[in-house]
């Protein structure tokens, strides 16, 4: 059975108040295509997990589709400046921030990948996050008796990650930096790439040294060209930076969702099972 | 000397000249002020200085196209090696990084620095970005210096409203001052030779502590001079 499906069909598999893991880091190679289709179908209670952030996890909070957020950082670049729906979200109690390290996240979802239940974390030794938050403990080291951090591994049910090219099986590549998302597919219990490209598996076999996910682990693919737009995919596409401009000025949900039916025939484009 | 610089470039100057050669120097999320400092010191007196970012590319050539972004894919294509986040945090849990450049929002005498919230953690009047790395690097990192470029009553507390971490904090670079943190406290290191020590005061709502006043270099002509070929698009200025 074929593993590709239509951004549609890929999105409809995932559960209201599922876990999921964001590939990509800040305004680069986010899986937007997928996130822009989590709105149009009204998902709910999603708890999202990434190191950093940014307008993955603040479009998905402008549309109330999330319930928590474990991150070590969600926000714009600089020039952008600070995310407001994912504040407002917080700011009034509709999202649980789940403030982590980035390295907090990067163990905990190490955790996940070796199915432990916690991760030991050398560096988390202070302040306040380790009292306020019961996904860290400090105990005694049963070797040492000396204090040590624990992180509470983190499951993703479904890993999203958007990929240069991958052929039907799934075997995939990122070109440029690969951020945690080699660590999330190895962490998730599902893997769903979208892909600007798929290829035929024999002229993938020629790149085969490059292959950052292998197939076996990846439960379906989307052809999804331009799917990080408006953020940054390496050496395909730059920041569509009037695009984050005029997002970021919406107040209403209308707004929103207006704006992101602007990328419907965009985001539907890869429905057919072709090779391009 | 030069007296014809503006305070980006002086707080670019003041940083690069904290780097020192061979050193292992780790930029996150929006840092284009230290990256630039940080090839400014390259390209001065520290040419063997190891640039770590976050994409993972290890001693970029250039950083002419971080116009938005210093975490982007440029600073891997530009680079000499591979060497991402997680190997960095993992190298710094090993005591071998030596400077991270972090943010924060407020900053106490005691050394804590806010990332996190203004108000209560659970509601917060204010939700801040997150400490990204800093609750994890400030603590192992041998020296962690922050930027800040606001230097008033709100971000220089007496207290700090959520301590996101502490630790090795070495030097704290604000558009007024440079401060250092010595024997568990925040202490006045040098003020900028365009500011009194009553408008530090002014600005700063604990008391400062210094022995006698000292002034922070002037960048020099030389330092200009390579600030304009390395940051022709004046990158370190787009917190100004």
């Amino acid at each position: 059975m074929s593993k590709q499906l239509t951004l549609q069909e890929a999105v409809s598999s995932v559960a209201n108040g599922s876990r999921l893991a964001l590939g990509g880091n800040v305004l680069h190679r986010a899986p937007m295509a997928f996130v822009r289709e989590l709105t149009r179908q009204k998902k709910k209670d999603l708890k999202l997990v990434k190191t950093a952030g940014a307008h993955d996890i603040d479009l998905l909070c402008a549309v109330d589709a999330v319930s928590v957020v474990d991150a070590g950082f969600v926000s714009y670049e600089t020039v952008y400046g600070l995310p407001p729906h994912y504040r407002n979200s917080v700011q009034t109690g509709k999202v649980k921030a789940n403030e982590h390290a980035c390295y907090t996240v990067i163990s905990a979802l190490r955790g996940a990948s070796t199915n432990v239940p916690f991760m030991p974390v050398n560096g988390l030794k202070y302040g306040d996050l380790i009292d306020k938050n019961d996904y860290f403990l400090v105990v005694e080291d049963p070797f040492t008796k000396e204090p040590v951090t624990l992180v509470r591994s983190i499951f993703p049910d479904v890993a999203i990650i958007h990929v240069h090219a991958c052929d039907e099986e799934g075997n995939a590549i990122i070109e440029g930096p690969k951020y945690e998302d080699i660590l999330m597919s190895r962490a998730a219990e599902r893997v769903i790439i979208t892909t600007e490209q798929i290829l035929p598996s024999h002229a993938m076999k020629q790149y085969k040294d490059r292959i950052d996910i292998p197939g076996f682990l990846v439960s379906n693919i989307v052809k999804a060209p331009n799917g990080a737009k408006p953020t940054a995919c390496y050496k395909k596409y730059d920041v569509d930076e009037k695009a984050l401009r005029s997002f970021l000025k919406f107040k209403t949900q209308d707004e929103i969702y207006q704006w992101v039916d602007q990328y419907s025939n965009s985001d539907h484009s890869g429905k057919r099972r072709t090779f391009a | 000397m030069s007296t014809d610089y503006r305070i980006s470039d002086l707080m670019t100057c003041v940083i690069a000249n904290l780097l020192k050669d061979r050193e292992t120097v780790f930029h996150g999320v929006s840092s284009q002020l230290p990256m630039v400092a940080m090839h400014l010191a390259k390209n001065m007196h520290a040419p063997n200085l190891v640039h770590l970012n976050i994409p993972g590319g290890v001693n970029p050539s250039s950083i002419k196209q971080s116009s938005f972004s210093s975490a982007g894919a440029d600073l891997v294509d530009k680079s000499e090696s591979y060497f991402p986040l997680d190997e960095i945090f993992d190298l710094s849990m090993r005591g071998k990084l030596d400077v991270a450049f972090l943010g924060g929002i407020q900053f106490d005498i005691n050394g804590n620095v806010n990332a996190s919230v203004i108000g209560d953690y659970n509601k917060p009047k204010v939700r801040l970005p997150g400490g990204a790395g800093s609750a994890v690097l400030i603590p192992t990192a041998k020296k962690a210096i922050i930027w800040r470029t606001k230097h008033d009553k709100r971000t220089f507390v007496k207290e700090v409203d959520f301590k996101t971490t502490r630790g090795n904090l070495w030097k704290i670079v604000t558009p007024l001052c440079v401060f250092v943190y010595k024997n568990g406290q925040l202490q006045l290191d040098s003020i900028h030779p365009h500011t009194t020590i009553e408008e530090v005061q002014e600005n700063t709502a604990f008391p400062l502590i210094y022995d006698h006043i000292t002034y922070t270099e002037l960048p020099t002509k030389a330092q200009l001079q390579k600030l304009k070929i390395i940051d022709p698009y004046d990158y370190r200025s787009v917190e100004f």
